[in-house]
């Protein structure tokens, strides 16, 4: 069954559109991480724009995230202080994103961009994940020989944190830090949804945690609520400035997320920690591979398509 | 029935002798009489291109039928170079490209070549030789190369293609005529021909000149939500900004409370 993409300008396989979301669900329930940076690639290989694959990501983000920030928040566990203070930075950022994503469309080279950032950021971040769940995979064999992992110790920069200005005090997280970081990893992380067509909170969980130094839980449903905003911010931007959200196509890919992450969170009680975490670092390397091939690998067609002007396609 | 009428007209016309003067001029020449099987093409959620079929007849029986599809519109096309900057591929150049149809299908009951000379082919924009005398290059980024020409050429050629917006099918058996006369033969328009007008003409030519023409005038247009989707997010761009948010965030909270805990963030 064929449906047509009216911004996408093109027809394809419903089932491949819902099988797409289905996957990156499964594995977004499975592993706890927003799936964005799996989808748009993924979506740009069965042949979507990539400018219109990051815009209507982001905008599926929007509906997938406000179902886990609703959820948290009836728990209690979102910052709203700090999540305006990252938001903050994250709609700053976002709106840098949407203009540079506008002026490397102009250049011809916005898929070489997106390219090397995702290289760079999901070989980081798969590189380090990889070999942190392997040492701890070694460490269980080893059957407690060890002691139990260091106790995390209040690092160096959250110190340095403590030092800058404008000081505030996040009540739910029980810190009083300096708001610049949150704001600075904010900004970071908008510039990078926009360009990405990605959440962010595979980095910007981590951050908060070991940065700011917020507990886990908070960090999550504080992330997820700050996530609903600024990916609320760069779908509305991109539809204002680049015309490039595809309602239709994130409205199916939602569908497809939604069943399959119901999937793998089931999926996910059966596995231990740190097997999950090997497995998405796997999956996260062999992405990287494929995206770094394609920009060093002679492509087959040399001459291809630019975008025209304003025009989503 | 249909057929036999169209016989008869086929019949009619050929009667009317064909001694008119034989100018280039297509409009000049003796009327093509054709038929489409329809002439509006709607896409709606589920096109995924569509199919015409035409019916002609030859004002002289024998003669060689080319038909051509193209759209009435024109179109800018910007491509991309890429070449090896270091280790990687990127773009290097950019090219505005003008004059170049939007869409080109050409069915002809054979070979281009041999229907008529390079020269008519020129003048009635008949074959990819006379489309690429009509292209015009100009160059928006980068340093231009004497070989870009032919690179940007063949790489528009290929893109099109693969679209199935270009093709040339110089075969008996994709434009049947049968006893000289009576034509028939289909387009298939695919889904990346977008809403416009396009037109298929109907060119007959015997022993290398132009003795009949024709012409049908097709509309692609978007329908129902496709029609609304794309209207709105172009002309109304912060509406549908808002409108996409709003709908993302409610399909959200709506699993969120069918599924409980929801969430895979």
């Amino acid at each position: 069954m064929d449906i047509y993409l009216p911004i996408a300008g093109m027809s394809i396989n419903f089932f491949l559109v819902l099988g797409i979301g289905g996957l990156v669900g499964f594995l977004s329930g499975l592993f706890g991480v927003g799936g964005g940076f799996l989808l748009t690639p993924l979506m740009m290989m069965v042949g979507i724009p990539p400018a219109v694959a990051a815009a209507s990501d982001s905008n599926q983000i929007v509906a997938a995230a406000s179902s886990g920030a609703f959820a948290h928040w009836r728990l209690g566990n979102v910052d709203f202080k700090m999540g305006l203070v990252i938001l903050a930075g994250g709609i700053f950022g976002g709106t840098i994103g949407v203009q540079l994503v506008k002026v490397l469309r102009a250049m011809g080279n916005f898929e070489f961009v997106m390219k090397v950032v995702y290289v760079l950021m999901l070989g980081l971040v798969g590189g380090a994940m990889f070999v942190e769940s392997l040492r701890t995979i070694r460490r269980s064999k080893g059957a407690g020989a060890e002691a139990v992992a260091a106790p995390v110790t209040e690092s160096s920069l959250t110190r340095l944190f403590n030092k800058l200005p404008l000081k505030m005090n996040f009540e739910r997280s029980g810190l009083n830090t300096s708001a610049i970081f949150p704001f600075a990893i904010g900004t970071t992380v908008g510039i990078m949804a926009a360009i990405l067509g990605v959440g962010g909170g595979f980095i910007m969980v981590p951050a908060m945690i070991y940065i700011i130094g917020m507990p886990t839980i908070a960090a999550i449903g504080t992330d997820l609520f700050q996530i609903v905003l600024t990916s609320a911010n760069v779908t509305l931007q991109q539809a204002i400035v680049n015309h490039t959200v595809d309602l239709l196509l994130a409205l199916i890919l939602l569908a497809g997320s939604t069943i399959g992450a119901q999937f793998g969170a089931v999926a996910g009680k059966r596995l231990k920690g740190e097997q999950i975490r090997i497995l998405l670092a796997i999956i996260v390397l062999v992405l990287t591979v494929k995206i770094f091939l394609d920009l060093v690998i002679t492509p087959s067609d040399l001459v291809s398509l630019a975008p025209a002007k304003g025009g989503g396609h | 029935m249909k057929r036999l009428s169209m016989l008869f007209l086929a019949c009619c016309l050929g009667c009317l002798g064909a001694t008119q003067a034989q100018a280039i001029s297509p409009e000049a020449q003796q009327h093509v009489l054709t038929a489409a099987s329809k002439n509006l093409i709607e896409i709606g959620l589920s096109y995924h291109g569509d199919q015409i079929h035409f019916f002609g007849i030859d004002p002289v029986p024998g003669s060689d039928v080319v038909i051509r599809l193209t759209a009435a519109k024109e179109e800018v096309v910007k491509l991309s170079v890429k070449g090896k900057v270091g280790p990687f591929w990127m773009t290097v150049k950019q090219y505005e490209v003008t004059g170049s149809p939007f869409i080109y299908k050409i069915h002809a009951s054979k070979p281009l070549d041999q229907i008529m000379s390079a020269e008519t082919a020129k003048k009635l924009e008949l074959g990819y030789p006379a489309v690429r005398s009509q292209m015009k290059m100009h160059l928006v980024r980068g340093d231009a190369a004497p070989e870009d020409e032919g690179i940007v050429w063949q790489g528009l050629v290929k893109i099109k293609e693969h679209a199935n917006l270009y093709n040339i099918v110089e075969d008996p058996k994709r434009l049947e005529i049968s006893e000289g006369k009576l034509f028939k033969h289909y387009f298939r328009f695919p889904p990346a021909a977008t809403e416009g007008r396009y037109q298929v003409e109907s060119f007959c030519f015997q022993k290398g000149e132009l003795v009949g023409y024709g012409k049908d005038v097709i509309e692609i247009k978007k329908v129902g939500l496709e029609n609304w989707i794309t209207q709105t997010s172009q002309n109304n761009p912060v509406f549908f900004g808002i409108m996409a948010v709003l709908i993302a965030v409610g399909a959200g909270l709506l699993v969120g409370v069918l599924f409980g805990k929801g969430g895979h963030h």
